[in-house]
């Protein structure tokens, strides 16, 4: 019986000084070196799978050089054949591989009829079968060991303090993990199936320094195998789940190599060193770390700053611990590797220095996903490049056209370009990072309406007179004028007969015309003393309110009212009343008030108060002190009430042509017209002060201001002190000189109202308007906001919902139908 | 439910003009803001009725306190001098960060009121923005706060070897490094002045922080925003009239305990407003933009709705004063009114904290028989209760214009 070989031969493969360049050293036919052992009780299952394999592979040899004819006649065993063939001809390997596959595919499980031992010592591992161990030292972690080994031997990595397990060749970075692994299972099963196989134990003392002296080792046979009969437990052995299969990867890659493995296999095939299996496995981090501490030696340790100490309470260090990654370690030299280590820089990478340099793990994917980056960047560069051409060739003909155009432009306009331009330039854009902080100016989108516009509205509809009222006031004045017209024909009759009948052009007496009419009269002799009567105050400027039943009238005489004249009107009133209207109207006349007072009985009872008045009297103003005066008639009436009377007439005018074209304005001033009835301290601000702020608060705001827009901006003009001493004031623009329309409030009255004004500024933007316009606050809109949440309160309180449902739906029907 | 804006809105601009009071729904409404109202404006509509009153007294006044605001020419110095070096420092680390790996160097920046030029006396802290390449630890504000002592404890001996006359009149007392509270930065001192160096990181940076191990992303942010906002100022600020504008406010800021909330960026960009930012587009004279300043915050300018100043170192449309919440805009609004009511009064004198004090903003005082009632807030705080309609004025009142 051949002996399995001895200890030499077996720590051989680690002695190994051959240094091959990995790459070559990974392509050569591993598998048929000497370090192979076959561990079999009996040979012919070996031959039945030899003969069998090997006509499998040979068929297709045929066509293969002699120089594989020699390979296979030197070849021992059914394993270097195959592999031999499988490194030859390249045309043919392929169908050696459906060979193989076919061949070996069937179950792993089925035990060979004799079971045999086969060995790895690389791994130290046993194999079930030839099969098994064969894919086994195809296998890529079978190679990758291998190659370490190679690789990392003559480098001499597993330097000072390393603890190292001889049996398993297991290299430990700490004392705990050492024991860790003479505890685990692998080392057991390792140590088990050495002593079944009689083979020599190294002491469970660790190695502390590479221990394992190189000496150089008989290089085994190439292509050797040794088959070792093992007579006790081959089945428990058998168990043991290390089983490779090929990958089809793995030939591929082989298939590719060929040719260098032609110049290289045959002469030497070598015994090759390998490292065990259970490295890797043992602890993923360590080999993670260690793994790639080999080609980071150049590698500076980053990070020391996060390792803390923890000290026992002796305060020496006992262990430390790495922010970074959450990790332990019980002595310096696994953090000094743990801080060059690969997982430690990545995480360092990603949470301290984005441009540490890490190396990246050449792996397939990630290649692949790099590639495909790198491929689609330059598609997109590709992209942009053609369509910035385009974009070029497209402005080079604009600029072309606008310099054309530009000048013809120019020309047609008769100068460079218009100075509002340069306006907008040389303030619009401040850099392209660095905009005006200023808003925009007013923009031309109409603002839908807001809670404040509803509040706006619904108080404007309550504050605005009824059908009534507004019928009532109509009656009545303009039976008024009816009547004042007929009064002014009487008395214009009267006259004529007394001198002379002058033509008389009495139809003209008309409201709006009475100007013209005026001038008329002017021209030949006038005679007729009422020229003609006009609405003035809220009547002419449509201000009335609810409740808000006295209008005013004017009336226009050709010379200073008087006393008498005044009577003669009132006298003559009601009678032409009575002819006009069947009303009954009550006239009073209050001569203190330069005025007539017509007052109806009816519910509601409107009055009316018709002012006698002339532009004699505001000319006079101006040449006071000379002897004008003297020609006034005794019983003059009351001058400053007729210069209000018509300041009152100027007022009607400017309102109508300034304000009633702007949209809320109207609306505003009624608002504010109720807040000053309803609040004392709003009082003092007159309604032409409070009409002509509005006016410049509405009108400075931009094109289109909706009512809440608009309430709060006069509340804001008020706020910020346009009343208060200091302030510009009002300026009149109704009258001759600059007057202040506010002159006659107290600083007190001013500080009191601007207080006010504040405090409601707030208020409406805290969305407290209602309380500003004194009604109740509106319920939000119906289909505001949570209408969609509304089913889920519904479900909380389910039962007797259904109307409502059944009503939403309905809204939503009537919606979508709109 | 923003969803379904698009939908909304049609629905809206259709069925508007069949609902009693048009519009769409609340939330699904644009948000436009409000202007509010701006004397110099819209002059114009607002020509004089009376003679401007004197304002000679109130001019001086003003500049008066400006000038007790302005640090002392040594103050000045001494603050330039531990700036230079502390800028010295780092900029070598920023140049040759050989000897310092805790972290990489990516700019520092001046910021603040001493790099704008509108620090107030007595607070004589500069402030120093570095921008780390790599991620803020604490650990590596540390290191750099270790790295920079010892280099200043390096340049100690150069001085030393001043002649000691010199020395004694210098009498320049040690500079001490401490670290900021939480470890956001640290501060330069020697007594006379200090330095405050505030870590931050380059932008890409701010996704990758880990809240346990970074300083804090919104913090880091806030200064690099004060980096934006110096350079902003340097283009548009320039202005002595503005600057003099800020030191008044913030000394108003700093006394009256109603505008506390104003921070330091809104007040800069009010006085630049205030003084620039008018029709003929001359700066105004202090003693108009002043009273300009209190007559816009009176007029609501930053109250919810209004347009106010839209901040112009942020992307999108962001109103500088949403960083205050509804009772601070209501406190400085009324705060300012009040002001306002008293300064027209002729109350200047304890406006400007030469005479009287702060109580002027929140109790009664007389002016020349005037009785000037202190303004009252007007915001409430919505009812628990109905939360739906509360939270739809939250929308409204907060909303930016998304």
């Amino acid at each position: 019986k051949p002996a399995f070989s001895t200890g030499a031969t077996f720590a051989g493969p680690q002695r190994q000084p051959t240094v091959a360049p990995p790459k070559a050293q990974q392509a050569l036919p591993v598998s048929s070196t000497g370090t192979s052992y076959v561990y079999s009780s009996t040979t012919p299952a070996v031959t039945t799978y030899s003969t069998s394999g090997y006509t499998a592979t040979t068929t297709p040899q045929s066509s293969i050089s002699s120089y594989d004819a020699a390979l296979y006649s030197a070849a021992t065993s059914y394993y270097s054949q195959q592999q031999q063939g499988k490194t030859g001809g390249g045309p043919s390997w392929m169908l050696k591989k459906a060979a193989t596959g076919n061949q070996f595919k069937p179950k792993p499980k089925g035990p060979p009829k004799a079971p045999q031992l086969h060995y790895c010592d690389v791994c130290k591992i046993s194999c079930a079968g030839p099969q098994t161990y064969r894919e086994h030292l195809e296998g890529q972690k079978h190679k990758k060991k291998e190659a370490a080994l190679k690789v990392s031997q003559p480098t001499g990595r597993q330097s000072h303090n390393q603890m190292r397990c001889e049996l398993c060749d297991v290299t430990c970075t700490g004392q705990d993990a050492y024991a860790a692994h003479i505890r685990g299972a692998k080392h057991q099963k390792v140590v088990k199936l050495h002593t079944k196989l009689g083979k020599p134990i190294p002491s469970a003392e660790p190695v502390v320094t590479p221990a394992v002296v190189s000496k150089p080792a008989a290089k085994p046979v190439p292509g050797k195998t040794v088959v070792v009969q093992s007579n006790t437990a081959a089945k428990k052995v058998l168990a043991a789940p290390k089983i490779n299969f090929v990958g089809g990867t793995q030939l591929k890659s082989l298939g590719g190599k060929t040719e260098e493995i032609k110049t290289t296999t045959a002469a030497v095939p070598t015994a090759t060193s390998t490292s065990s299996d259970t490295q890797a496995s043992l602890s993923d981090d360590e080999g993670d770390d260690a793994g790639n501490s080999g080609a980071e030696k150049d590698v500076s340790p980053v990070g020391h700053e996060y390792i803390e100490e923890i000290k026992n309470d002796i305060g020496k260090t006992v262990s430390f611990n790495c922010k970074l990654c959450d990790c332990k370690f019980n002595d310096p030299n696994a953090k000094e590797m743990h801080l060059k280590g690969r997982r430690h820089r990545l995480q360092y990478k990603k949470k301290v220095d984005p441009n540490l340099q890490v190396e990246v793990k050449p792996s397939i994917r990630v290649r692949k996903i790099q590639e495909d980056k790198l491929r689609r960047q330059a598609q997109k560069e590709e992209f942009w490049r053609r369509k910035e051409q385009q974009e070029r060739l497209r402005e080079e003909m604009r600029m072309e056209d606008e310099i054309y155009w530009g000048h013809r432009r120019m020309e047609m306009m008769g100068g460079p370009i218009p100075p509002d331009f340069m306006e907008w330039q040389r303030f619009g854009p401040m850099g392209p990072m660095m905009r005006a902080p200023f808003p925009m100016h007013p923009m031309h989108v109409r603002r839908p309406d807001s809670s404040d516009d509803r509040h706006v509205m619904t108080k404007h509809h309550s504050i605005y007179p009824t059908e009534e009222e507004l019928q009532a006031v109509q009656n009545i004045v303009s039976a008024c004028e009816k009547a004042l017209k007929l009064v002014s024909d009487t008395l214009a009759d009267n006259e004529s007969k007394d001198k002379i009948p002058e033509k008389t052009d009495k139809k003209n007496v008309k409201t709006e015309e009475s100007d013209k009419d005026g001038e008329k009269k002017e021209d030949g002799i006038s005679t007729r003393v009422l020229k003609g009567v006009m609405r003035v105050g809220v009547l002419a400027k449509g201000l009335l309110l609810h409740g808000d039943l006295n209008v005013n009238l004017v009336v226009l005489c050709s010379e200073k009212p008087t006393r008498t004249l005044l009577e003669q009107v009132a006298d003559a009133l009601p009678k032409q009343l009575a002819t006009v209207t069947s009303e009954e109207l009550d006239v009073r006349r209050c001569v203190e008030e330069a005025a007539i007072i017509v007052r109806s009985d009816l519910e509601p009872s409107a009055t009316c108060t018709i002012t006698l008045t002339s532009p004699i009297m505001r000319e006079s103003n101006l040449t006071e002190g000379e002897t004008v005066n003297v020609k006034d008639p005794p019983d003059v009436l009351d001058r400053q009430k007729c210069l209000d009377a018509l300041a009152a007439l100027r007022h009607a005018k400017w309102f109508q042509a300034r304000a009633n074209g702007l949209p809320s304005c109207v609306i505003i001033i009624r608002i504010l017209r109720d807040l000053c009835q309803r609040v004392p301290a709003w009082t003092p601000l007159n309604e032409w002060a409070m009409e002509l702020l509005v006016e410049k608060c509405v009108s400075t705001g931009g094109a289109t201001m909706a009512p809440g827009d608009s309430l709060r901006r006069v509340f804001e003009c008020i706020a910020s002190g346009i009343i208060l001493p200091g302030g510009p004031g009002l300026y009149d623009p109704c009258e001759k000189e600059a007057y202040d329309v506010t002159a006659t409030l107290t600083n007190q009255q001013r500080e009191d109202i601007t207080a006010l004004a504040q405090h409601a500024l707030r208020l409406i933007a805290f969305r407290q308007i209602h309380k500003v316009l004194g009604m109740d606050p509106l319920p939000a809109p119906r289909f505001s906001a949570k209408r969609f949440n509304n089913r889920k309160r519904r479900h909380t309180n389910s039962a007797g919902e259904d109307g409502g449902e059944k009503k939403d739906r309905k809204e939503k029907e009537s919606e979508i139908a709109a | 439910m923003r969803p379904n804006r698009g939908r909304a809105g049609l629905r809206g601009g259709i069925r508007g003009p069949i609902r009693p009071f048009g519009g769409p729904p609340g939330p699904f409404r644009p948000f436009i803001p409000h202007i509010p109202f701006d004397l110099v404006q819209c002059e114009n509509a607002f020509p004089r009725a009376k003679a401007a009153p004197e304002e000679k007294a109130f001019t001086d006044a003003l500049l008066k306190r400006h000038t007790d605001l302005t640090p002392s020419s040594a103050e000045q110095a001494s603050i330039l001098a531990l700036v230079t070096k502390v800028q010295g420092i780092l900029d070598n680390l920023v140049i040759a960060p050989a000897g310092f790996e805790a972290a990489t160097l990516e700019e520092v920046r001046q910021v603040g009121s001493f790099k704008k030029g509108t620090m107030t006396a007595g607070r004589n802290v500069a402030d120093i923005v570095v921008m780390f390449k790599t991620l803020p630890t604490k650990e590596a504000v540390t290191a750099l706060a270790n790295k920079v002592s010892d280099e200043l404890k390096l340049q100690e001996p150069h001085e030393e070897a001043v002649p000691p006359r010199k020395r004694v009149a210098q009498n320049t007392p040690k500079t001490v490094v401490s670290l900021l509270p939480n470890e956001t930065g640290f501060q330069v001192s020697n007594g006379e002045a200090s330095v405050q160096c505030l870590v931050t990181t380059i932008p890409p940076n701010l996704k990758k922080l880990d809240a346990d191990l970074h300083l804090d992303g919104k913090m880091m942010n806030g200064r690099l925003a004060a980096i934006r906002h110096a350079r902003w100022f340097e283009e548009n600020g320039q202005h002595s009239s503005v600057k003099v504008l800020i030191r008044l406010l913030r000394d108003l800021k700093n006394r009256f305990e109603g505008f506390s909330p104003l921070t330091p960026w809104i007040i800069d960009l009010l006085a630049h407003f205030a003084v620039v930012n008018n029709p003929s587009r001359q700066p105004l004279p202090i003693n108009q933009a002043f009273k300009r300043a209190l007559q816009m915050l009176a007029a609501g300018f930053f109250l919810p709705g209004s347009v106010g100043i839209t901040d112009p170192c942020e992307q999108g449309t962001i109103r500088v004063h949403t960083v205050m919440t509804l009772e601070q805009q209501d406190q400085v609004c009324f705060t300012s009114q009040t002001l306002l009511r008293v300064l027209s009064h002729g109350g200047y004198k304890q406006i400007l904290g030469m005479e009287g004090n702060a109580s002027i903003a929140t109790e009664m005082s007389v002016w020349e028989g005037v009785m000037v009632t202190p303004s009252d807030k007007a915001y409430e705080k919505p009812p628990e209760k109905k939360d739906d309609q509360e939270e739809e004025m939250e929308d409204e009142l907060d909303g930016e214009s998304s």
